[in-house]
Formats: C-alpha cells, sequence, structure tokens
C-alpha cells in the first residue's frame, strides 16, 4: 500500500474553494446591500463572524471518525423533531411562518437542522442490510421518515423548506435504487397535485395521464386502482393545502401566475428582482453602484434576494461565475457520492447535495422569474446564521467521507 | 438486501444531466436577461430610481394698462397628504387642527382615491403659521402628512374683478382627461374668466428636478448633479387694458347697486372697465373655497355670480334712438333739416305717449330732448329690416366676442320673427316702440358699450377685449395680442349729426345737463328700459371728450327709475377718473422732458 502524503489527497480542495469563494461572494454581496440601511448594516460583521464559525464546525466535523455520523443519526433526528413541535408552540414568527427559535440572544431555525437529521435518518433506513426499496413497506416507512419533519414544517407554516425536504427524500430513494415504476408511485400524485394548483382542468388533464401510465406498466388492476385512487385523493388534498397556506404564500403563487397584477404587492418582489438582475449588464454596474441594491428596491434582499445584488453589481460575468462554483461543487459532490461504496455515507452525500441543489434551483429560479417566490436562501451566499452553519456541517460530512473514502472505496 | 440498482452508472448520469440542464437553463435565463433585454430593464431601473420632481411655475401676474399690478401671486402654506403612509386615524386630530368641519380630511382623501396613493393630496390652501409649525414639532407622529408652500393668487390693490379676472381651481377629473400630457391631478387651471381664457399663456412651462429616491420614493440626492434638470419658464405677465383707477371707481360706485358698467377705448377696442354688481371676493378661491362662501354665491337672489356685463339681457331703451338716427341719416331718409311735429305723441293705431310736448324737431334736438315722437316716425319710415340691418352692423344680436368667455347674444327682431309671431297680418303698431328701444330687443351693458365706442369713433373700432398683450420678460415691451377690426361702413356725416345731438344732451338743454364739467366735454344719451317686474331700469351711455373720444361708457343700473338721474353721475365719476389723471401723467411727462433737456444741457 502506497502512503500519499500530498495534502490534496487528505482535503478535498475541489469542494472547499468552491464553497469558499462563494462565501466571499456572498460576504460583498452583504455588505453592499446593507451597508447604508438604517438597521441592517450589522449583517456583514454578523455574517463574518457566522462564517468564522461555520468554518471552525466544518474543520471539526472533518476531523471527526466517519462513524460518528452513524451514531448520531437517531439522536439527531430525534432532536429535530423535537424541536419542530417546540418551534410550533414557542417559536417567533417571520413573514408568516413560526419558524425561529429564540435561545437568548441568537434565533435558529429547527427547519435548517431537521435537514440533518432527515438526511441521516433515511439515509440510515434504506442502507439498512434487509431493506428493499421496492417493497411497498419499506417505501412507506422510508418516506415515512422523510414526511413526518415535512408535515411539521408545512404547519409552521414554511412551504419553501417543506419543498427542499420533499425534493431530497426524492432523491435519496432514487439513489437507493427504487424502480420506475416505484417512482412513478410516488411521484404522481405530486404531479396530481401540482396540477390541481392551476385549475380543474390541469387536474382532469394529469389524471388522465396518470391513466395511461398506469396501462403503460401494465400492474394488475386492484393494484392500479388504488394508486389511482391515491392520485385522485392527492388532488383534493391540494384544495385544502392550498387554502391552508398562509395568505401571502397564496398570493405569490398567484402572483406568479402574472406579477404584473400586483405590482407593488406580491408581484413586488419579482419585478424588482428581475429589473435589477437584467439591468446589470455584462460587466455589471459595479461594487456598491446598483441603484436598485443600493435604493433598497429589494425587501431583505441579503436573504433570499442576495443573487440579484450579484447580478445587478457583477453583472452577466459575476452571476455565471456563481453558477459555475456551484455546477463544479455539485459534479464533485456527486463524484464523491458515486465513488463511495458505504451506502449509508453515499446516500448521506447525495442527500446534501440535493438539499444544496433544490435551494440552488428554488432561489435562483425565483430571483430570475421562472419559479415563484418563496423563500429560502442560496447556500453558503446568503444571510443567515443557521443556515450557513448547517451547510458547512454537511459539507463537513463529505469533506470527512473523501478524507476517509480509502476506507469506503 | 441490496438493490442491484443502488448507486448506479444510469442513475449517476441522471443526476448528473440534471444539474447540467439546470445549470444550462439558468445561464440562459441570465443570458436572456442581462445581454439581450438589458435595456428594457436598464431603463425600468432608471425610472424606478430617477423621480422627476415638479416645478410649477410662477403664474403671470395681470396688470393694468399702465402696469400697475392688479393680480399677482402670494406664498402661502398647502397641508398635504400622503396616502401611503398616511393613518386615517389621524382624520379627527387635522379636521380639528385646521378647524374644517368633521369629515372634511376624511371626504378629500375619499374625492382622491382614484389617483396613485403615493402622490401626495392637497388637502388644504392657505392653512396658517400655526398648522405648520403644528406639523414641524409634531412629524413623527404624523406620518404622510406635510406641508408645502405654494403660490395662490393676491389682489393687492383691492380691485375686485370678480367677473373679468376669474380663479384658479383644482384641476377637475373631467379636463384632466383631456389634457393629460400636461396636467397631474392636483394642479390648479384657470377657472372662470381671463384666468380660463388665458390660461395657456398664464401658466407657464413646468420644469422638472430629476432626483434619485429610494424605494420609500424618499429624496437621496440630485440625478447626475442637476445637469438633466428643465428649469420652469414663467408664465407670461398679462397687460390688461383695464385702468386700475377707472374700474376701481366703477366698482365703488356699484357697490349697493344691481347693474352693469362698460367703458371701452373707441379708438382701440380696449376695455377700460368692466364691472358687474353685486360681485364677490376672489379672494375666497385662493383658500379651499368655504362652504358658506359658495351657498352666498350661488342662492343670493341678486346672483353676484351672473356677469351682468356680459350676461344680461334688457331693452336699450331710449339709448337706442341712435341707431334709428343713423339709419334714418345714412339711407338718406332725413336730412339734419327734416323735422317731425310732436304733440306730445304719436298714433299708430293707438296712441304712444311722448315724455313732453316738444313740437317742431329735427334729429339733433330730437335725441337731445329724446322725444319719442320723432323716433316713432321714423322707425316705420326706415322700415322694421333695414333698422334690423343697422342694428347688426353695430354688433347687435350677436356675441362681441370678448376674451372672457360666456357672454350672451341678445335679440333684434325682424319681420319674420312677427310673422312667425302673428302671421303676415302682425300689428305694424308693435314696431314703434322699437324706435326708442323698447319692446322685444335685448342687449348687454357691453354690446351698448361697443356701440357708442363704434358712434365715438365714427363707426370704426377694434374687437373688444381686456387683454392688451403681455410684457417681455427682458425688453418690458408690451407684446400685443391681434384682434379683429370693426367698420360699419356708415358715412362720416352721419355721425357728426348724431354726436352734435348727444353733446346736447349733456351741455345743451337735454337730458343729462346735471353732470356737465367744465374743462371735458361729455357726450351722451340716457335711456330708461320699461321692465315689466317691477322698477325701470336706468341706463346711460356716453364719451369723453366729445372733440377726440377717449373713453366711451354704456352704464345700465337695475330698478332704479330714470337713467340721467342714476347712471350718468357714475359715468362723469369714470370719465373724471380717467381723463384727469391721463392730463396730470401729460404734465409730469412734459416736466420730465424739460428735466432731460436742461440735463443735457448742463453737461454741455
Amino acid at each position: 500500500m502506497r502512503i500519499d502524503y500530498k495534502l490534496s489527497d487528505k482535503f478535498d480542495f475541489g469542494i472547499f474553494v468552491p464553497v469558499s469563494l462563494l462565501i466571499l461572494i456572498g460576504l460583498a454581496a452583504i455588505y453592499s446591500s446593507t451597508f447604508n440601511h438604517p438597521t441592517m448594516s450589522g449583517n456583514f460583521n454578523r455574517q463574518l463572524v457566522f462564517s468564522v464559525a461555520a468554518f471552525i464546525i466544518f474543520f471539526i466535523t472533518y476531523s471527526l471518525p466517519t462513524n460518528s455520523f452513524r451514531m448520531i443519526t437517531t439522536p439527531t433526528y430525534l432532536l429535530s423533531l423535537l424541536l419542530l413541535v417546540v418551534v410550533m408552540v414557542i417559536g417567533r414568527k417571520v413573514s408568516g411562518a413560526r419558524s425561529w427559535l429564540d435561545l437568548g440572544p441568537f434565533g435558529f431555525q429547527p427547519s435548517e437542522f431537521g435537514k440533518i437529521g432527515t438526511v441521516l435518518a433515511m439515509s440510515a433506513y434504506l442502507s439498512r442490510k434487509n431493506t428493499d426499496i421496492d417493497s411497498f413497506k419499506d417505501i412507506i416507512i422510508s418516506l415515512g421518515i422523510g414526511f413526518i419533519p415535512v408535515m411539521l414544517i408545512l404547519l409552521e407554516p414554511d412551504m419553501g423548506t417543506s419543498m427542499v425536504f420533499l425534493g431530497t427524500i426524492l432523491i435519496l430513494i432514487f439513489w437507493k435504487g427504487i424502480s420506475l415504476f416505484g417512482l412513478f408511485i410516488v411521484l404522481s400524485p405530486g404531479f396530481v397535485a401540482i396540477a390541481a394548483i392551476f385549475g380543474f382542468y390541469y387536474f382532469l388533464a394529469s389524471l388522465i395521464l396518470v391513466l395511461i401510465m398506469l396501462i403503460l406498466f401494465r400492474k394488475d388492476v386492484f393494484f392500479s386502482g388504488s394508486i389511482f385512487a391515491l392520485n385522485l385523493a392527492a388532488g383534493f388534498f391540494t384544495d385544502y393545502l392550498y387554502n391552508a397556506l398562509s395568505p401571502h404564500q397564496q398570493k405569490r403563487i398567484q402572483s406568479f401566475i402574472d406579477p404584473n397584477t400586483d405590482p407593488l404587492g406580491a408581484g413586488y418582489n419579482t419585478i424588482q428582482a428581475k429589473v435589477a438582475i437584467g439591468s446589470g449588464g455584462l460587466f455589471g454596474k459595479g461594487f456598491l453602484q446598483g441603484n436598485q441594491t443600493q435604493l433598497q428596491y429589494i425587501p431583505e434582499q441579503w436573504t433570499d434576494f442576495i443573487y440579484c445584488v450579484i447580478g445587478e453589481e457583477f453583472g452577466f460575468i459575476g452571476s455565471m461565475i456563481v453558477l459555475i462554483l456551484f455546477l463544479y461543487l455539485f459534479l464533485r459532490i456527486l463524484k464523491i457520492a458515486s465513488t463511495t461504496k458505504d451506502e449509508f455515507l453515499s446516500l448521506t452525500i447525495i442527500g446534501i447535495l440535493s438539499v444544496y441543489i433544490i435551494h440552488y434551483l428554488i432561489n435562483i429560479g425565483m430571483v430570475v422569474g421562472i419559479l415563484p417566490v418563496i423563500g429560502i436562501p442560496l447556500p453558503f451566499v446568503s444571510y443567515g446564521g443557521s443556515s450557513l452553519l448547517v451547510n458547512m456541517f454537511m459539507l463537513g460530512i463529505i469533506a470527512n467521507v473523501y478524507r476517509n473514502r480509502k476506507n469506503y472505496t | 438486501m441490496k438493490s442491484v440498482n443502488f448507486a448506479s452508472i444510469s442513475r449517476r448520469t441522471f443526476i448528473y444531466a440534471f444539474v447540467i440542464i439546470l445549470f444550462g437553463v439558468l445561464s440562459f435565463r441570465l443570458f436572456q436577461m442581462q445581454i439581450l433585454n438589458q435595456e428594457a430593464y436598464e431603463e425600468k431601473s432608471a425610472d424606478n430610481s430617477i423621480k422627476a420632481i415638479e416645478q410649477i411655475p410662477f403664474r403671470g401676474v395681470f396688470y393694468d394698462r399702465n402696469l400697475k399690478v392688479m393680480v399677482d401671486n402670494i406664498p402661502a402654506y398647502t397641508l398635504r397628504i400622503t396616502p401611503s403612509d398616511y393613518d386615517p386615524k389621524l382624520n379627527p386630530l387635522i379636521d380639528k387642527i385646521l378647524g374644517s368641519d368633521s369629515g372634511y380630511v376624511a371626504s378629500i382623501l375619499k374625492k382622491n382615491r382614484i389617483y396613485s396613493k403615493y402622490i401626495p393630496i392637497r388637502i388644504k390652501r392657505g392653512v396658517g403659521f400655526e398648522v405648520v409649525s403644528w406639523i414641524e414639532e409634531n412629524q413623527e407622529h404624523l406620518p404622510g402628512v406635510d406641508y408645502i408652500v405654494e403660490m395662490q393668487r393676491g389682489y393687492p390693490i383691492g380691485i375686485k374683478g370678480s367677473h373679468s379676472f376669474g380663479y384658479t381651481k383644482e384641476i377637475s377629473p373631467n379636463q384632466l382627461s383631456k389634457e393629460k400630457d400636461y396636467y397631474v391631478p392636483g394642479d390648479y387651471v384657470g377657472h372662470n374668466g381671463i384666468e380660463k381664457q388665458y390660461e395657456k399663456d398664464l401658466r407657464g412651462v413646468k420644469g422638472f428636478n430629476y432626483v434619485l429616491v429610494n424605494s420609500k420614493r424618499k429624496e437621496i440626492g440630485k440625478y447626475k448633479e442637476g445637469s438633466q434638470d428643465k428649469n420652469s419658464i414663467k408664465g407670461k405677465d398679462l397687460v390688461l387694458s383695464y385702468d386700475a383707477d377707472v374700474q376701481k371707481v366703477a366698482e365703488e360706485k356699484m357697490i349697493g347697486k344691481r347693474g352693469a358698467i362698460v367703458a371701452i377705448e373707441p379708438k382701440t377696442g380696449e376695455i377700460l372697465a368692466l364691472v358687474s354688481a353685486p360681485d364677490y371676493d376672489l379672494n375666497q378661491f385662493s383658500y379651499v373655497t368655504s362652504r358658506e362662501f359658495l351657498q352666498e354665491l350661488y342662492n343670493n337672489p341678486d346672483k353676484p355670480s351672473f356677469n351682468r356685463a356680459t350676461m344680461s339681457l334688457k331693452p336699450p331703451g331710449s339709448t337706442f334712438k341712435m341707431l334709428a338716427a343713423i339709419a334714418a341719416l345714412d339711407m338718406g331718409i332725413i336730412t339734419p333739416s327734416t323735422t317731425i311735429n310732436c304733440g306730445g305723441g304719436f298714433t299708430f293705431g293707438r296712441f304712444f305717449k311722448c315724455h313732453g310736448n316738444h313740437g317742431s324737431v329735427n334729429v339733433v334736438h330730437a335725441i337731445e330732448k329724446s322725444c319719442n315722437s320723432f323716433f316713432y316716425h321714423l322707425i316705420y319710415k326706415i322700415g322694421l329690416d333695414k333698422w334690423k340691418e343697422y342694428a347688426l352692423k353695430f354688433g347687435f344680436a350677436s356675441k362681441t366676442g370678448i376674451d372672457i368667455g360666456e357672454e350672451a347674444a341678445g335679440f333684434i327682431p325682424g319681420e319674420n320673427y312677427y310673422v312667425k309671431m302673428y302671421g303676415e297680418k302682425w300689428p305694424r303698431s308693435i314696431m314703434a316702440s322699437l324706435g326708442i328701444g323698447q319692446g322685444e330687443v335685448s342687449v348687454t351693458p357691453l354690446q351698448l358699450a361697443k356701440y357708442v365706442a363704434l358712434i365715438a369713433n365714427n363707426g370704426k373700432s377694434f374687437q373688444p377685449h381686456i387683454v392688451k398683450g403681455y410684457l417681455d420678460d427682458k425688453t418690458r415691451q408690451i407684446i400685443p395680442y391681434r384682434f379683429p377690426e370693426i367698420t360699419t361702413g356708415i358715412k362720416q356725416e352721419v355721425f357728426d349729426i348724431v354726436k352734435e345731438g348727444m353733446f346736447l344732451v349733456v351741455n345743451g338743454s337735454g337730458t343729462a345737463t346735471h353732470i356737465k364739467m367744465t374743462d371735458i366735454d361729455i357726450s351722451g344719451k340716457t335711456g330708461t328700459a320699461q321692465n315689466p317686474h317691477g322698477q325701470d331700469h336706468a341706463l346711460f351711455v356716453c364719451f369723453a371728450p366729445a372733440e377726440d373720444p377717449k373713453i366711451a361708457i354704456a352704464v345700465v343700473i337695475e330698478n332704479v327709475g330714470f337713467g340721467g338721474t342714476h347712471a350718468a353721475p357714475i359715468a362723469k365719476a369714470m370719465i373724471e377718473a380717467y381723463l384727469k389723471k391721463e392730463t396730470l401723467k401729460k404734465n409730469e411727462l412734459k416736466k420730465d422732458d424739460n428735466q432731460i433737456i436742461a440735463g443735457v444741457k448742463l453737461e454741455d
């Protein structure tokens, strides 16, 4: 066995460098959007502190023995659920969702912490020796592990974060190797549910599509029938769910369909965000020179709308650099996940990757106006302690697996 | 059991493809927004943060013909509310501070609900300094409440001019929708009279200051150091043909009376004074007009808002006798030596009374004595339609075109009219009273003034008007407006004869000898318009000086009886005010000339 002393063998610069750059770009954007803000000018310094803390957490996680993640799985998951219940009782409401827990001078979001618990718990269950992902029982149990936090988060109600969880759950069972038909059973109710939001005819069309698919899969009539009934129920459940959404979330969905119906209300963010990015042009207006940003046209820009600061002040080139950094990071993580032979760790890494990708997809998709306004942060870039610490902890797990990859590959 | 599919190459490829496609979609979207559509977004972004702040120019002032300021601008505080920032719970408090009826603020806000809630609404103009200092002190408790300094109309020398100046008023939604390219909600526009008629000259051109604003619409600096700013251009200062002194005398003399006066400079058609009584105080319109004032204005039985000078229609009475005389002389039906015997009246079907027994009178003496019999005869000789033709030459039965808008045309009956009323065999006896200006004939005081001005200037004048022109800001020269010329085409001798009669009315043994002056010769004619509803209306038309007329006046006073007694002295006072000042000024000018000559000599 050859002993390699090269640092890059123990430490994956392929994930560390892009993330560090993203954090730096994020700090610049946070500075730009808050330095002359009447109440938020302290955000840059706070984020600086969070970043230092996040790097410390990253390195601690990186140095832990790899099997410790398996050990913390159950307690982390249970603690996540507990905190999600507690936050509903004593949580602080921020923009309509009771999602914040205050611990002395700090506040944090249990839903962020819950990502770790859920990814680990699902990965642990799916990687059990006797789990058969194509058995109905195991699908139900693994989905159940994921859906409990999803339900709790929906009750806050925080639609954006629940979507992150849902996507992560799907990608985990996909990675585990669920058959196409199994995936169809899992996915089709969601598809019908989304179609139902757009109206009755969309709902009807989606049901017909599901019916055609069922016929093509050629399973027995009783089984196909129950799956169709499940889809039907999902459609009606959507209606109930839509009504359960807070009014501001309903408005956001409506204003996505046409943001100009209410240019100073729910559609305002979308319009102003697009104007900020579009007016950036090729090179951007320059650091601290973006009028949309500097004149505070976009509310809470340092969190969910941070990408418009980059788009406006650093232009197409700056925005593309961010996209490329993410692309490189994602492909690198995907490679580590594929080369890790340990199922639990491979699933965990894929789960973490899913969290990152879905945040990235929803956040940037929203800011450039191809998705509705669903407030979730851009990983590593947006202002926010909970999110940054959790993301860096999860990155630490990946770096840890890379360090010890020789034991698992 | 281990799944055979776990982390398979195809699943890995699927996620790989997903990440790449996602990257592709987002990159394309960025390219589309930032490269392809950059200009459109750039424009929106500029619109967002650059706000044009209107500079309302000073409205043009009104000078009289001697460049005395009659209407100017005075600064006043206006309280405003921006609905987007405002809490309607403050309504009662602000009502109280303004001293308005409760519900006032709410009603103004409601009226303006159709406009953007981000535009400040003027709640009340002309608020006192105590209101302004109260806003200053309580600023943080009064979100969305502020005040600005605005100009409002002032009337510095106490000339009311209520029926000719007009006033400014917040633009109506109706007018706003028609002239959207210039006006915005809350702009003040001329509402009546000169203010309305000359709005485009008076308002000037709005300027714009471009400022940077943040998303709360708060100003945070100038855009490009103000290099793009456009200064407002002050409205044109109008020079009116009014003589402030004459107008003032006329207004004062009409206090407590009902009626109208119009004075015209015969050679130019320039109106020297125009009064309709009772009048009202235009100052009341400078502020948010009080309900009591408006009630008084519209419910008063004397109708102060009605412009009698241009709108009230009355028979002209004996002042119309010159018309018949002119027609008959011009047609050659009579000569100055033609006499008619007045036996105290005239019989045509029935007996028409004269107020005296004038014996044998020619046309000059008939005017002097105002002999009815003479003119009863005359109108039959002229014929109704010929008589009407001459009336039309003087502009009766049509609007004069005066530059303050509303006026009535009046009525002169002809054959057609009586045929229509009574058939072909209409009683010819009706005609008799037309000869002395009674009956179906109706004229406005303005038309009468124009008529007497035309007589004074031998059948030539210009369309009556109040605005001479505007004052060039740099040269201080008057740039005149042009008005159409009027000619009657009547022979000069005719006017000479008629004017001799009018001269004798005052200076001979006529009906207005009590206003005879030693230094100025006035020619005039009294009249009494019969009023079936009450006491007769007094009329007097005149011009002076008789030899070279500089002022022609028509006075109509309602329900006071004989014209000579009540109307003539007012005309006399106006003539004195106008002509004695002229001589005074001339003397001063002569003195100035002498001094200059003296100065030049000294320098030599």
